[in-house]
């Protein structure tokens, strides 16, 4: 992948972000208040929209990505899906046994730990390969 | 294993920026081929091979592994 190319993956991802944060502070509180249930389900929604495109730039960046590139993508991506399946089971057993209170919104944590995850896990595998796959 | 892939590319006067761009891998991934943290696919070294005109065996030798 070119530097350019690079550079418009990161501001996209940056853009797309932005939006989602705009939407939370912005429209997702209105999914409480709404009068009727599809617009409280499409207030509620509609968060998802850019971090689904967030996925779809996400993965066209690994396609495009050179072969090391894409071997350190898919070990972090490994790395994030053991931690956060790992955690989701330990809590998901803790939560069936009351042990501990799980509320189902918790959920919505799964996506930035997967991504904070995937994020250390590539990077110590970049260093590992002497700094391959930062971009 | 080891690989002559900085001592090819110095030869030719290139950077590791410059080969990356004629084997459209990174800079990064040149780098690693070159310090031994990294084996490339066969289709890659086939590519570097091809490249600098020589054998394969030429560049890459896998040592006692």
């Amino acid at each position: 992948m070119t530097r350019q190319t690079a550079r418009q993956y990161r501001m996209r991802i940056w853009l797309l972000m932005s939006v989602y944060v705009a939407l939370i502070f912005f429209v997702w509180p209105y999914a409480k208040t709404a009068s009727s249930l599809p617009l409280r389900a499409l207030f509620a929604l509609l968060p998802t929209v850019p971090v689904i495109a967030v996925i779809a730039v996400m993965m066209r960046h690994v396609m495009h990505s050179d072969e090391l590139e894409q071997r350190i993508h898919m070990i972090a991506l490994g790395i994030a899906a053991a931690i956060v399946c790992g955690g989701s089971l330990v809590g998901g057993f803790l939560a069936a046994a009351h042990v501990v209170p799980i509320r189902g919104d918790i959920l919505l944590w799964v996506f930035p730990l997967v991504c904070v995850s995937y994020g250390v896990s590539r990077w110590w595998l970049a260093r590992r390969y002497g700094g391959a796959g930062c971009e | 294993m080891n690989n002559r892939v900085r001592d090819l590319r110095e030869a030719k006067g290139w950077s590791q920026g410059e080969l990356g761009e004629r084997l459209d891998v990174s800079r990064q991934t040149v780098n690693a081929i070159e310090t031994g943290r990294y084996d490339p696919s066969l289709p890659l070294a086939f590519r570097i091979a091809r490249l600098f005109r020589k054998p394969i065996e030429a560049i890459f030798d896998p040592g006692n592994e």
